[in-house]
């Protein structure tokens, strides 16, 4: 049993603070709508059975994130044993030609879309981060999940705010 | 309208995206970890009979057939029979590390890791080695006391061992693309250090 609580109850509450975050954050890493469900259940039966062993050295919102992204990653490196993929850094990203403007009110849909296939091409690495960052989540606590250090994080929020810039900008590129 | 996205903007853009969060009560995952330990347990079971029924035949083969490579080769396949046994008992050979105490970085080297020794090193020779020569000697012994079916078994045994030379060379270009990721990963943190 942890420090803050049964297994059961720290579940409970991790599932009902954090549960839409742990959708979406599915959804950085299956595309497919049935997939996404299994992971979806992978990532929770992985998390309650975590719990077993949660002593409280870090925030429960910490430990559920690195629980969820940890079990996505073996995911993705499973599923690209099946099916070969080549994920990009985000230094690769950024010099992936932009995709053409976005109607910023019109077409929301489109724009969920064009994120969600930009961030679901990224090194599983890349992808935690960028899934951090919208949302909204702040250095020290990246850091705290993914082990990097807080420069470190700084350096990669900047190169995230440049792929995203550089991608849902109006006009694309080359001003079309 | 058309106008720039700000990053800003995509975090409440993201986190419009429409979900239905998993409903699911402690009760049921302890069912479905239940379901999920027994149905390792039979996966565990049937391996472990497998090899077990492999150790019976080879060593009935043993007494069976008076060829010399024939009872060598059996004698091979038994021990690498009993070899897998033990690998199954002694597994994980690699065990990941913890999800929730392990940081993502470390965690997505780990299985990098795990997934290129699979494919190189002493994990992937001996799956080879243990499979192999003990059969292959025993279909050259079969071959040499019936003549009259060797050429089948000659032709048996070529495909066997094209099977097993093409598979060394998979093996390795799949151990070299997780290397190459993990030379990725590193290249990527001594960039932004």
């Amino acid at each position: 049993m942890g420090v803050a609580g049964s297994q059961d109850e720290l579940y409970t509450k991790a599932a009902g603070e954090y549960g839409a975050a742990l959708d979406r954050l599915a959804y950085g890493y299956e595309a497919d709508a049935d997939r996404r469900r299994d992971l979806l259940q992978e990532i929770h039966l992985a998390l309650w059975r975590s719990f077993e062993k949660f002593e409280g050295r870090c925030s429960l919102r910490t430990w559920t994130y690195r629980v969820a992204h940890n079990v996505a990653t073996s995911h993705v490196i499973r599923k690209s044993r099946r099916n070969p993929t080549a994920f990009l850094t985000l230094e690769e990203a950024q010099e992936q030609p932009d995709q053409g403007s976005v109607e910023v009110s019109a077409d929301r849909q489109q724009s969920h879309t064009r994120l969600l296939a930009l961030i679901q091409r990224l090194e599983p690495m890349d992808r935690q981060l960028m899934l951090a960052y919208l949302e909204d989540m702040d250095a020290e606590s990246m850091a705290e999940i993914t082990g990097l250090s807080v420069a470190n994080i700084w350096t990669k929020i900047h190169r995230i705010k440049q792929v995203l810039t550089r991608q849902f900008r109006a006009g694309g590129s080359d001003g079309r | 309208m058309a106008g720039d996205y700000l990053p800003n903007d995509l975090k409440m853009l993201w986190k419009e995206l429409s979900v239905n969060p998993l409903q699911v009560s402690p009760d049921q995952l302890r069912k479905e970890a239940e379901k999920l330990r027994k149905g390792l347990r039979r996966r565990s079971v049937i391996g472990g009979g497998a090899a077990w029924i492999g150790v019976v035949i080879w060593t009935i083969f043993f007494f069976l057939f008076p060829n010399r490579l024939q009872r060598v080769g059996s004698i091979l396949t038994v021990l690498g029979s009993a070899y897998l046994l033990v690998q199954l008992r002694m597994r994980p050979a690699r065990a990941m590390p913890d999800v929730g105490e392990t940081d993502c970085t470390e965690f997505y080297r780990a299985e990098l890791e795990r997934q290129r020794d699979f494919h190189r090193g002493k994990w992937f020779w001996s799956r080879l080695v243990v499979v192999l020569p003990g059969p292959v000697m025993f279909c050259v012994g079969f071959a040499q006391s019936h003549p009259e079916i060797a050429l089948f078994i000659w032709l048996e045994l070529a495909v066997i061992l094209v099977l097993a030379a093409i598979a060394v060379p998979l093996n390795l270009r799949l151990a070299r693309k997780y290397q190459r990721r993990i030379d990725t990963l590193n290249a990527s943190l001594k960039s932004t250090e």
